[in-house]
């Protein structure tokens, strides 16, 4: 990636600082409702860009070992995973399936809806 | 805006024609895509002005291929005559004042007589003006699901029987077109379909029975039950699930909708209904509800426009709320009793 400054972080923080006090007050109605959703959606690529790599780090680890597989590319991983699942070779109550699945749609909260995991 | 004109011409001659001689005031469009659409306004004739809503629905698509049956969506007048059988049953459903017709000029929908009252979750679960009436709606919940669930299928032949194999499959199946795979879905399908409860019990089921499709009032509560057009015949627990599902608590603490407790809706049911509640039945219908709001997710993020854009930010960022329903199911998969 070039050296860009600012990094699409910066510029994505400054985007919603700004959209939040010199956009959103000065709206109503309709507007108000879609700019604040543009807002979120700011906020969320911002976490994505920050949290995705290491997400995905620690996903393709639990899968290469839940799989005995070394391949490197998620998709495929996944869909190998989806693929046991639907074809009745994992049971439902395995430990390890479990508690991947339970991390790898914790590390996706954290991205696209903080707090979701927390509560009860 | 262009457009508006001769859609307030048309409602105006309708109006004229069912109510009587009057004058179309404050028309406000409340929600609506392109073919669907809700209006609100008054109609002022002599010394009595009458507040409506217009509601505009989608004409029903033909069933794809005939074999795979599709998920229930009632036609406007099924919708309507459904309401109005619940309003005879005592059920506090929208007053239905005319369905349209072809000549109306206005598309497929009916007028209703518009309820006072708050829709929004998050003030209904969470504002003050509230806090005194929250502690009831739960029990309110259970008497009017009751009701509904012994309305008479006999007069609403339209109702469709849907057990829960069909349920599963029909909404499992719009996932396979988009070529979508996840692990978690792919678990919640699996545990869904090996825990299939038997289809031994039927009533009208309203299938969209939560918060956010009730109007409520400060006072009195539960005014009004809105979004009758996926009633089918089914498994009654349904709705009950659908109703504690928290994708639809809007961050309220209770269980029941957000602003009550699972005993006191429980309890209420059982008492208006002499059906006693199996909570497990129930957390079937609530993980079968979080897969289809999860499936929903899915279908809305990768919603495009005709020229192959992104759908509008509102539908697209639904999207990111896959999580929401899939981490609800496995807490729900994973309770162990």
């Amino acid at each position: 990636m070039p050296a860009f400054v600012p990094h699409a972080a910066t510029l994505l923080q400054a985007a919603a600082i700004d959209l939040e006090r010199e956009v959103l007050p000065a709206l109503a109605g309709p507007p108000r409702f879609r700019a604040r959703i543009i807002l979120n959606v700011l906020r969320l690529v911002a976490r994505e860009l920050a949290q995705a790599p290491r997400a995905d780090a620690a996903e393709r680890e639990r899968l290469q070992a839940l799989l005995g597989s070394g391949g490197d590319a998620l998709p495929p991983l996944r869909a190998d995973l989806a693929a046991r699942i639907d074809g009745g070779g994992l049971p439902l109550d395995d430990e390890a399936l479990l508690a991947h699945l339970a991390a790898s749609l914790r590390e996706a909260l954290a991205i696209n809806s903080p707090g979701w995991a927390q509560e009860p | 805006m262009s457009a508006a004109q001769p859609m307030e011409e048309a409602l105006a001659g309708v109006l004229a024609r069912v109510l009587g001689p009057g004058e179309l005031r404050d028309l406000v469009r409340l929600t609506g895509g392109a073919t669907k659409a809700t209006w609100s306004f008054d109609w002022a004739g002599g010394n009595d002005r009458q507040s409506l809503i217009l509601q505009q629905t989608a004409p029903r698509a033909a069933p794809a291929g005939g074999h795979a049956k599709s998920a229930p969506k009632l036609t406007a007048g099924e919708d309507a005559a459904l309401m109005t059988v619940a309003r005879d049953a005592g059920i506090p459903a929208p007053e239905v004042v005319h369905v349209l017709a072809p000549d109306d000029g206005l598309g497929d929908g009916y007028v209703t007589r518009r309820v006072e009252g708050e829709t929004l979750g998050r003030r209904i679960v969470g504002d003050a003006a509230f806090g005194a009436v929250r502690p009831h709606l739960a029990s309110q919940c259970g008497e009017i699901l009751a009701a509904i669930h012994r309305l008479p299928a006999g007069r609403l032949p339209f109702l469709a029987m849907l057990g829960a194999a069909e349920e599963l499959s029909i909404y499992a199946g719009l996932l396979e077109p988009l070529g979508f795979v996840h692990p978690a879905m792919s678990y919640a399908v699996r545990w869904m379909r090996e825990r299939l409860p038997p289809d031994d019990r039927a009533g009208v089921v309203h299938a969209d029975f939560r918060t956010g499709n009730l109007i409520v009032d400060p006072t009195e509560g539960i005014r009004c039950v809105l979004d009758w057009e996926i009633a089918r015949i089914g498994d009654p627990m349904h709705d009950l699930g659908v109703l504690c599902t928290r994708s639809w608590r809007f961050g309220g603490a209770g269980a029941c909708g957000g602003f009550g407790s699972r005993e006191d809706l429980y309890a209420a049911y059982e008492r208006a209904s002499g059906v006693s509640v199996d909570p497990r039945r129930v957390r079937f219908w609530e993980a079968m509800s979080n897969l289809k709001w999860a499936i929903a997710c899915v279908r809305r993020g990768l919603a495009t426009q005709p020229d192959g854009r992104p759908a509008g930010v509102e539908l697209a960022a639904i999207g990111r709320r896959l999580e929401e329903p899939l981490w609800d199911f496995m807490q729900l998969a994973t309770i162990r009793d």
